[in-house]
């Protein structure tokens, strides 16, 4: 998630200052993402910077005054209008390969002597649903926040899709009849990792 | 107190070789409030679990008590009781009668309770009013959609001073969204009415509504969860990176 | 099984998707594989065929088999004459004959008596392998007699005598060698010893059989002799076994066809995924309806072959037994056999036709809906049916109103068209109007409790199989109300009434003079009164074809008879009670059926015989009858044949002179109540007043023994009348009584719609089966599920029982009402009684029954059922 294009899609609204900035990027991404103040005033001097934004004159602020950023109010420049369209419309990268770790953990623990590759696989699922039970519990109480909703299906969703890889891995090595970790040295060499690493190189 | 505890049910299908083990030495304790998701793969006994506990059948071996009392001292009608009163069944498929409509489907209970027509009719359209399906009351299943229905089912499962909801699989045919409706009705009626409730589910999104998950792995209990932690811990800055 | 019987050349839009004659046999055969693997769901209709052709070879094939044959008079002739008198004469006419017809067979017979008992047997000449007397004899040991010194006989007579094969024995001043043991397989009452044709030195009787194929007038009018003819043999039985069978078998196999409507739609159902998959396949809708009726097809094929095999295994059985009562033996393959191939044909069809309906139904419900297992929703019911029905009730009320005048009438007989074809159209009605009933029903019991709701919401809502069912159940319980209501109201009449023309202790032996005068006397079997057709067993035994005579005995010799008979029975001849008759007849004169009869005199012997004192009798009453309600009948006269210028003072005039009106009539309970008995007597005071004493005549005697008279005594008491012409012996005839036949017809109406409720009960509620399970998890006791199958039932029955007496009164409402003999008033005889055990008891049964069988734990109640 980028906060740089988070705080352009809050200036296309109109004119804000950046403490409001901040309030607002949590309030939109349902607290997921806290954010504190020195991100929100570096990032608005980079976007400053690269013209994306500028500063309203000192004439139109009205009476507030004071000359930190935390009391300076922005608007987005033209530039910074294209840049936000450009950016609603890229695709974010998807191609690199997600929870490579947990892969690599599953993958060794075949190899471990006196391992059991379906207790591992529990902890992490039994790790995994708890940490779902969290998010779910955030969103218990109140069902009518849609960007929390959103936010949080988001990572219910991925941490659901690594439960069902662990369920997957778990069926495919019970089917391979690998049940422990070294009985079978033959199918704990299962090429299909690497040929799925390797195919994705080229990219 | 545990609303429905069992221990040590073992059940077993089938004679001599061919015998099945569906169920191995399970415990299981819900209390009042408390909602307890069983998670496993297909034909790890979710199903045996959740008739049993259910009083719809018999344990090969081992106790489950409801509120209490031992159920394998209850006579049939007893049993039957028990469903009508106190434990609440809702099925992966609906389960509504057909030649029902929708507020009927949900005073069958008490009316089965002899309970007199008006005042079960009254009941069941304070239930349905409570599920948002006020205006559907009078429809029959057939022209209601799938979430509409399963709605009714767990009203139907929830009417009366149910204790005790038994889900099986309750959003199966369901999308994500009427799924999360459907959770969300059972995991108000554990917090707001102190219900107990267990759902037998193999997908994760759902059971992770539960207070506890316990995974069950060819009729045994492999592992539970622990009792989850503050969501705010979520939340803290640190947790960008 | 044929597949060109199946189809019907299809459009060129069906011939796209069909895939021809190949995928066509690849649909039966999955068919006939579903039928072989899944027989188990097939069971009940299965059993149902296999019942219904079963019990109809039987039932045919005994009803026709039982009758007396035609070839025990006629052997394989179409015509017998009897003659008798001097030989010369018999000589003449026999070559007469044989001049006009060619070839006959002449059979004479002696009666002789044997010695020291009252029994006779005939010494018989006849030629063993004669040109028509063949089916008459059979050879059972030994052989039969080659020249004039041999003789064989039945076994009977071979008792008698001590006799067997190789004994020489003296019969008819002769000696004769006993070659052989034989029989009349056509009538094994038959007693007689055979010898060589012209043996028979002075017979009592001669038969000659002839085959002339002419009607009996144009016989009569060439040789100036009455013969009996095949022809009229036949007629006398104008509905024969094989008519009635048939009739039996229509009606079974309709019900049959009702019921396996809602079974194949059930089991179509049970399908619905897998016929889902062959349409997904690309099967064409016309290859689905296929699937259902190769199914239904060869549903009916397997029933139809078992039900004759357990049909015939049963006549083997049986056929000892039936060969005993029957007095004749029948031949193992001796069935009906045009009876059997139509009831098999027709149980195929209805098989055919019953898989029809739901076969169209499931052809038509789209294939997402059929994969996933969800029957079609239900129909509601055709709007066009209740019309449509209505319209048929009011035809069919039609044409029984014609039926009604065109039967009983002057001409006797009328057409049985408007009658059939009304009962038929009826039917119709029912079928058709049946399915809305069932609406009705939901909506009375809309504020009834829950499982009763649910039951009776289930019923109107499956209305594919519980409408046929009902209808079924209807149309058995309308078979019986309609007999019911018919037969109260015919035979309810206090004067024309049916029932035991005598008591199974009683024996009348009648004079020349008494009741049966100018019918044909040597018939054995004396007609019933009562019914003024006689629709007693006529026709006789071997030797009823005497037409002809010598002139009847007088009174005296009668009684001396009757002195024998009274002795043969072993019991004094003083016990026998005297019946005399006077001319005089009590008649009812009122439009509509008429009634008249001869009344017997009250003579002292006879109140005494009864019990009745002097004192009861009401000094002013001129008839005394048990017949409860002629006392208060209006319109009667006695007619006392007397030609008088004005009735006696007292009495009002009546249209004609020699009777009086409105005689008085006085009850009598301890008269007896058989049609032959003295169940009304005229008193002696009316004779006296009336001036009737010179027409008094003795008509017979009626002899009562303290036990049932044996098949033996009868015999005895037959021959002994035999010898004497004119005179006959009455016993107690197969005629049943009303109460009999409205209870059997109850009895009847219930059992059939009970066993057809249980299919269909169990059809119905297997159906519910996964709503059980629902309802099991809900917390339903098993009572809750005892309540819904008994409130099925008891729903199905009810309705079907109300339908039934509605349809019944409506039938007879239109048959009665223009009929001329019973008019509408006869109806009011209403047999109650048997209505409520239909209305009430059969609803209340079918209850109990279901709240029995019901009750039973679903299994696996939270798993899917496996299809």
């Amino acid at each position: 998630m980028s906060v740089r294009h988070a705080m352009l899609a809050l200036l296309s609204e109109g004119p804000k200052y950046g403490l409001r900035l901040r309030e607002e990027f949590e309030a939109r991404t349902g607290d997921v993402w806290p954010l504190n103040v020195g991100q929100v005033y570096t990032t608005l001097q980079r976007l400053e910077r690269d013209g994306l934004v500028a500063t309203v004159p000192e004439g139109d602020r009205g009476n507030d005054g004071g000359d930190d950023g935390a009391h300076k109010a922005y608007h987005l420049t033209d530039d910074g209008s294209s840049e936000l369209a450009r950016w609603l419309r890229t695709p974010p990268d998807l191609s690199s390969p997600p929870r490579d770790e947990l892969v690599m953990k599953v993958l060794v623990a075949m190899r471990v002597p006196g391992t059991d590759v379906r207790e591992v696989i529990q902890a992490h699922r039994r790790y995994l649903v708890e940490l779902m039970q969290q998010w779910t519990r955030i969103r218990e109480d109140d069902a009518s926040d849609l960007s929390m909703s959103l936010a949080v299906d988001a990572e219910l969703f991925r941490l659901d899709s690594v439960v069902r890889w662990l369920d997957a891995a778990e069926a495919r090595i019970a089917r391979a009849g690998a049940p422990g970790s070294t009985d079978h040295p033959d199918q704990a060499r299962a090429p299909l990792p690497r040929h799925r690493r390797e195919a994705r190189t080229p990219r | 107190m545990s609303l429905l505890e069992l221990r040590g049910v073992s059940r077993s299908y089938g004679e001599g070789s061919a015998s099945v083990n569906a169920l191995q030495e399970v415990s299981l304790s819900v209390d009042e409030g408390a909602m307890v998701a069983v998670m496993g793969p297909s034909g790890s006994g979710k199903s045996t679990l959740l008739s049993i506990a259910g009083t719809l059948e018999e344990p090969t071996s081992g106790e489950v008590r409801v509120g209490g009392q031992p159920v394998s001292a209850m006579s049939r009608g007893a049993k039957a009781r028990l469903r009508r009163r106190t434990i609440g069944y809702v099925f992966q498929d609906f389960n509504l009668l057909p030649g029902l409509t929708a507020a009927e489907n949900v005073a069958l209970p008490l009316e089965l309770d002899g309970t007199s027509g008006r005042k079960a009719r009254l009941a069941a359209l304070r239930t349905l009013e409570r599920f948002g399906l006020g205006e559907r009351a009078s429809h029959y299943p057939d022209t209601m959609s799938g979430g509409e229905r399963q709605r009714v089912a767990i009203a139907r499962a929830m009417v009366g001073e149910r204790k005790l909801v038994l889900a099986d699989e309750p959003s199966g045919a369901l999308d994500s969204v009427n799924g999360e409706a459907v959770m969300r009705l059972l995991h108000d009626a554990c917090k707001k009415a102190g219900m107990g409730a267990v759902v037998v589910t193999h997908d994760a999104q759902l059971a992770s509504w539960a207070d506890r998950v316990v995974f069950l792995r060819d009729g045994h209990v492999t592992d539970q969860t622990a009792p989850p932690k503050d969501p705010q811990s979520l939340l803290t800055p640190e947790a960008e990176t | 099984m044929s597949t060109p019987v199946l189809e019907r050349p299809g459009s060129a839009a069906d011939r796209v998707g069909g895939g021809g004659v190949p995928a066509r046999r690849a649909v039966i055969r999955w068919a006939l594989r579903m039928l072989r693997r899944e027989w188990r769901q097939q069971v009940l209709i299965l059993a149902l065929i296999t019942a219904a052709v079963g019990a109809t070879v039987v039932a045919s094939t005994v009803a026709t088999d039982t009758p007396a044959p035609i070839a025990g008079v006629l052997g394989t002739a179409s015509d017998a004459a009897s003659l008798s008198g001097p030989s010369a004469k018999v000589n003449s006419e026999i070559a007469k004959i044989q001049g006009l017809y060619g070839k006959t067979d002449v059979i004479e017979n002696e009666s002789v008596p044997v010695p020291g008992t009252v029994n006779t047997f005939y010494l018989r000449a006849q030629n063993p392998h004669g040109p028509f007397g063949g089916p008459m004899l059979s050879l059972i040991s030994g052989k039969y007699p080659a020249t004039a010194g041999q003789v064989a006989v039945t076994s009977g007579v071979a008792t008698d005598f001590h006799l067997s094969a190789g004994s020489t024995w003296t019969v008819a001043g002769k000696a004769r060698k006993v070659t052989g043991i034989v029989q009349n397989p056509e009538s094994l009452l038959d007693e007689f010893a055979l010898v060589l044709p012209g043996q028979v030195t002075n017979p009592s009787s001669v038969t000659v059989l002839f085959d002339s194929r002419q009607s009996a007038a144009s016989i009569q009018k060439a040789t100036g002799l009455t013969v009996t003819t095949a022809q009229a043999v036949a007629n006398t039985n104008p509905i024969n076994p094989e008519t009635i069978s048939i009739a039996a078998a229509v009606l079974g196999m309709l019900l049959i066809a009702l019921v396996g409507v809602g079974g194949f739609t059930v089991l179509a159902q049970r399908r619905l995924r897998a016929i889902g998959m062959l349409a997904a396949q690309g099967a064409t809708e016309r290859h689905i309806r296929l699937v259902v009726r190769a199914n239904g097809l060869a549903t009916g094929v397997v029933g139809a072959v078992a039900g004759f095999a357990l049909g015939f295994l049963a006549w083997l059985a049986y056929r000892p037994h039936a060969e005993t009562s029957a007095h004749h033996l029948m031949g193992v393959f001796q069935m009906p056999w045009t009876v059997i191939v139509i009831s098999m044909a027709l149980a195929v069809v209805a098989a055919y036709f019953a898989a029809s309906r739901p076969a169209k139904a499931i052809a038509r419900v789209p294939v997402t809906q059929a994969l996933s297992g969800r029957p079609p929703e239900p129909k509601k019911t055709r709007h066009l049916a209740i019309p449509i029905g209505i319209g048929f009730g009011v035809a069919a009320f039609l044409l029984l109103g014609a039926a009604g005048a065109g039967i009983g009438g002057d001409g006797g007989g009328g057409s049985m068209g408007p009658l059939v074809l009304g009962f038929v159209v009826l039917a119709v009605a029912i079928v058709l109007l049946a399915p809305a009933c069932l609406s009705v029903v939901a909506a009375a019991g809309r504020r009834s409790p829950i499982s009763v709701r649910l039951a009776l919401r289930d019923l109107a809502r499956y209305r594919a199989r519980s409408g046929p069912a009902l209808a079924a159940i209807a149309l058995s319980t309308l078979i019986a109300v309609i007999i019911c209501v018919a037969s109260a109201a015919r035979f309810s009449n206090d004067l024309d009434y049916a029932g035991p023309n005598l008591a199974s202790s009683q024996l009348a032996v009648w004079t020349p003079a008494g009741p049966y005068a100018g019918m044909a006397e040597a018939s054995k079997d004396v007609p019933a009164s009562g019914n003024p057709k006689g629709s007693g067993p006529k026709g006789g035994g071997p030797d009823g074809q005497v037409q002809s005579g010598p002139p009847p005995v007088s009174t005296a010799q009668a009684h001396r008879v009757a002195d024998k008979i009274a002795a043969a029975l072993g019991t004094s001849p003083a016990s026998m009670l005297t019946l005399e008759s006077t001319s005089a007849t009590l008649i009812r004169a009122a439009p509509g059926r008429n009634w008249s009869g001869p009344i017997f005199v009250a003579t002292p012997q006879l109140l005494n015989a009864f019990g009745i004192k002097q004192s009861q009798i009401n000094p002013d009453a001129d008839i005394l009858t048990m017949r409860p309600g002629m006392s208060t009948m209006s319109l009667m006269k006695l007619a006392y044949g007397r030609p008088t210028t004005s009735p006696p003072s007292g009495y009002a005039s009546c249209p004609t002179v020699s009777c009086v009106a409105n005689p008085p009539i006085q009850e009598i309970g301890q008269l007896p109540s058989g049609t032959s008995a003295p169940n009304t007597v005229i008193t002696e005071r009316a004779i006296s007043t009336l001036h009737l004493q010179n027409s008094v005549t003795t008509s017979g005697w009626l002899i009562t023994l303290p036990k049932d008279l044996t098949t033996a005594q009868i015999a005895k008491a037959r021959q002994l009348a035999a010898g004497a012409p004119g005179m006959s012996v009455e016993t107690r005839n197969s005629i049943p009584s009303l109460a009999q036949i409205i209870d059997v017809a109850t009895i009847f109406g219930i059992l059939l719609a009970l066993s057809i409720l249980g299919m269909s009960v169990g059809l119905v509620r297997s159906e519910a089966a996964r709503d059980l399970r629902t309802l099991t998890a809900t917390g339903a006791a098993p009572r809750t599920r005892r309540t819904i199958t008994a409130a099925t039932a008891g729903a199905l029955a009810f309705t079907g029982a109300v339908i039934g007496i509605a349809g019944g009164y409506l039938a007879a409402i239109g048959f009665f009402r223009s009929n001329s003999l019973d008019g509408l008033s006869s109806l009011s005889a209403i047999p109650v009684s048997n209505l409520l055990a239909i209305g009430v008891g059969m609803p209340l049964a079918a209850v109990v029954i279901g709240w029995l069988i019901a009750g039973r734990d679903p299994a696996n109640v939270s798993r899917q059922p496996l299809e």
